[in-house]
């Protein structure tokens, strides 16, 4: 009997344990749905951002590029070269000069982003057996018209070399299974895995959308912070009359709110706009799902003991917005990891980010299991457990110093 | 009458000053944030190269001529072989893991087969979902492969008596001789730090711009301001932005001297044409912020809007990806942007050492943003005085 009354006095604190939190929840939705700045960064921007630079990037590579051509040799060979250049599908011969002093004039002029200079004695050293020589001046102001100038011209090259290998190989008698093992006596293929287009959105948006996560949660649970305390006449985070319930309540109601809501939209960011915009989208949802948890956690967490210090609520969008960039290039996907410091390393384990854009990237575009991204898991757990235990902290120390305040406004 | 204006104009100045010197937000948002970037991305990016990255090679054969293949591709300045591994299936996991960006599959008998004329074929597998990583070690791997099977190929027409002339126009009748304009060995802190530490200082300036402005409306110091400067809008607005166009400028320029003089990265013609474009830039983003401030004169909408036109200017400045090739309408855009000027004459002056006169139009299109304040100058007068605004 006795033992039936404790059993029924837990169940009861447990549910108003958890009636609290319902209510913390819900006054923070409200929250989050009165202030309109907030609701910009975590629903606007979140909607908008990966449509917008999706719509951007949707030309994954360069196409048809426009060139100069500067033919000094005036022969059949020379054009047919120009003519295969014009039909590789990176470059475009806009122009065909006379001389290289008119084809400056337009690469400085903009309109063309490469000059291929084919010398008058292209044709002779061809007919003499002898090595005949292209150059090529690329535009470096971006590196993508380097390339397409370089997949260009090697095609062409390689392509009109082989013909005319074979016609010098049989001059001299060589044939058949010769001929095959001296042009090419080790033929290799090289396989490109995983961006098979080598696009450049493919390669920048998954990076791109795992940021909208983390950034907007984290200006906007700062926004929503930087708020309470403004409209608070104590400026304190959080209000006398919400932490009766203790801070472990507050904070498991606060960042339930965030949690179920970008629990959301990570399937409009992390499956809907990749499978929307054809990027690279061949992970498991449910790998993607147990990714997506302790990321969204570790980051909410994160912004949360970030929030306390924010004393109003531009300043941290105003200061850090800049650190976007820098959480892109820690992530290792354009500069490669192999190749950043180890301090800059380390730097980059603080930010939930850097894990989960690895961890997105190798699960979505690599088809990665689980366990393949063990150590991204482990980082993002550790971080959660770590960044929950610092909110708990600031928390409690934010939600004291109100106590002490609001008895000393008493005692007055 | 212009004596009143620039007095009122000396007020607000030195008002401003005091006001930078009150809150740690006017320095964090210049100096801070700024030389935080100029130390991160320069040591981040000092190499210029990402060099020695890791690959991993599957060598069923392990003969002398695959490890002397392997040893060469060892030696080459991106690549460095991280682990010998027993199969395609391991090395296609540990791809997958991140641990390494390509492969090399060299089959078994791949010696005796050469030898036996036989023409084993060698496999290669690069992940070009990191774009840059990827791209770099298919040249180097590429290149390698090129050059072993040259040699073997000289190696056999030798054998048949050709001289050397003619051995080079069969292995190779046409070669290429590439020259990379302003930047030779492809450096990636030229490409990349050019335009985006001056996008840095783009979003800085956009961000205090708005604030210092945005900050007198929510605080509701606005009138206070107005009367500092006699009334006049324009010597409030002056007294107010010159401050910080001294500030920013001075930053600029300093970002300039690391990169063309520090870091030695190339400058074709006069480096005084960069500063005079860091010091238009800088007003030009001047005026944005303030055209900003004004169209809603709301603190946090105008920061958050400039938030999303700072950040948008990375994109628009047409460094990553040419604007040409953007879908048509969204090129248009991209005259809204003074970072796409900035862009072009860093380009045209800085890379291709072009005359000036290639980019008078640029630094005149840099000056007419500085006329976007007057699109506002009513309404952010009516703002300040009547404080109409909601300030949340």
């Amino acid at each position: 009997m006795k033992n039936s009354k404790e059993d029924r006095s837990q169940f009861l604190r447990i549910i108003s344990h958890i009636r609290a939190m319902f209510y913390i929840f819900i006054d923070e939705v409200k929250n989050i749905f009165k202030d309109r700045g907030v609701v910009i960064l975590v629903i606007l921007a979140v909607l908008v951002y990966p449509l917008l630079y999706c719509s951007l990037y949707i030309n994954e590579t360069l196409v048809d590029v426009p060139v100069a051509v500067v033919d000094e040799s005036h022969t059949p060979k020379s054009a047919e070269f120009s003519r295969h250049l014009d039909a590789t599908r990176d470059v475009h011969v806009a122009e065909k000069m006379a001389t290289m002093q008119e084809a400056e004039q337009v690469f400085k002029e903009g309109k063309v982003h490469g000059i291929i200079y084919i010398p008058a004695d292209f044709d002779k050293k061809l007919n003499k057996g002898e090595q005949a020589v292209v150059s090529v001046y690329s535009d470096m102001s971006s590196f993508l018209y380097y390339r397409a100038m370089v997949l260009s011209t090697n095609y062409v090259v390689l392509d009109m070399g082989e013909e005319i290998q074979v016609a010098r190989l049989n001059a001299i008698g060589i044939t058949g299974e010769q001929q095959a093992m001296v042009s090419d006596p080790i033929p290799y293929e090289s396989v490109i895995l995983y961006n098979e287009g080598m696009g450049f959105a493919s390669f920048l948006m998954p990076a791109i959308l795992i940021l909208i996560i983390h950034q907007t949660l984290f200006f906007g649970i700062g926004m929503a912070a930087g708020t309470a305390r403004e409209e608070n006449r104590f400026h304190e985070l959080v209000s006398s009359s919400v932490h009766r319930g203790g801070t472990f309540r507050v904070i498991l109601g606060k960042s339930l709110d965030f949690f179920s809501l970008y629990l959301l939209w990570s399937v409009y960011l992390l499956g809907f706009i990749p499978w929307l915009f054809n990027l690279p989208h061949i992970g498991n949802p449910f790998t993607l799902l147990e990714f997506v948890i302790p990321f969204l956690l570790a980051s909410i967490f994160f912004s949360m003991t970030v929030s306390v210090f924010v004393p109003s609520r531009e300043i941290q969008m105003i200061l850090l917005l800049f650190f976007s960039l820098i959480l892109l290039f820690l992530s290792g996907i354009s500069w490669p990891q192999s190749s950043i410091n180890g301090f800059c390393k380390a730097f980059s384990w603080l930010f939930p980010a850097t894990f989960g854009i690895q961890a997105y990237f190798k699960i979505n575009t690599m088809g990665a299991s689980i366990h393949k991204v063990g150590f991204e898991q482990i980082g993002l757990w550790i971080q959660t457990a770590v960044y929950f235990a610092t909110t708990l902290l600031v928390y409690h120390w934010q939600i004291k110093k109100s106590i002490v305040k609001s008895k000393k406004d008493l005692e007055e | 009458m212009s004596t009143n204006i620039l007095s009122a104009f000396i007020k607000t100045f030195k008002r401003e000053l005091k006001r930078i010197g009150s809150r740690p937000i006017y320095f964090l948002g210049t100096v801070g944030v700024m030389f935080f970037c100029y130390i991160f991305f320069l040591t981040f990016m000092k190499e210029g190269q990402p060099i020695r990255m890791p690959i991993a090679v599957v060598d069923f054969d392990n003969s002398s001529l695959s490890r002397q293949f392997l040893r060469n591709l060892d030696a080459t300045q991106q690549a460095e072989i991280v682990t010998h591994l027993n199969s395609y299936t391991e090395a296609r996991k540990e791809m997958q893991k991140g641990n390494i960006y390509a492969f090399v599959v060299i089959k078994d008998n791949f010696e005796a087969e050469v030898m036996a004329n036989r023409r084993p074929k060698m496999t290669f597998y690069v992940n070009d979902a990191y774009l840059v990583a990827g791209s770099l070690l298919l040249k180097d791997i590429t290149y390698m492969s090129e050059l072993t099977a040259g040699a073997m190929k000289q190696k056999v027409l030798k054998a048949k008596g050709m001289e050397d002339s003619r051995i080079m126009g069969i292995i190779q009748p046409i070669s290429l001789d590439t020259h990379l304009i302003g930047n030779p060995w492809a450096n990636y802190g030229v490409y990349l730090l050019n335009v985006l530490l001056p996008g840095v200082l783009q979003i800085m300036i956009l961000m205090l711009t708005v604030f210092a402005i945005g900050v007198e409306l929510k605080e509701k110091t606005s009138r206070l301001w107005l009367r500092t400067a006699d009334n006049s809008m324009f010597a409030a607005l002056m007294g107010k932005l010159m401050p910080y166009t001294i500030i920013f400028t001075i930053l600029g320029i300093i970002g300039n001297m690391l990169l063309y003089w520090y870091m030695g990265y190339p400058m074709n013609s006069h480096i005084g044409w960069m500063f005079l474009t860091t010091f238009l830039y800088v007003m030009a983003y001047q005026a944005v912020g303030t055209l900003i401030i004004g169209i809603t004169p709301v603190l946090r909408d105008g920061v958050t809007l400039a938030a999303f036109y700072g950040l948008l200017g990375f994109t628009y400045a047409g460094f990553t990806f040419p604007i040409e090739q953007l879908p048509y309408i969204a090129q248009i855009f991209s005259e809204l942007f003074p970072i796409r000027y900035y862009f072009k004459i860093y380009v045209n002056q800085a890379l291709n050492g072009l005359s000036i006169g290639y980019s008078v139009d640029y630094l005149i299109a840099l000056l007419a943003f500085t006329v976007l304040p007057l699109f506002v100058y009513i309404r952010l007068k009516k703002a300040a005085i009547y404080q109409n605004y909601p300030i949340k």
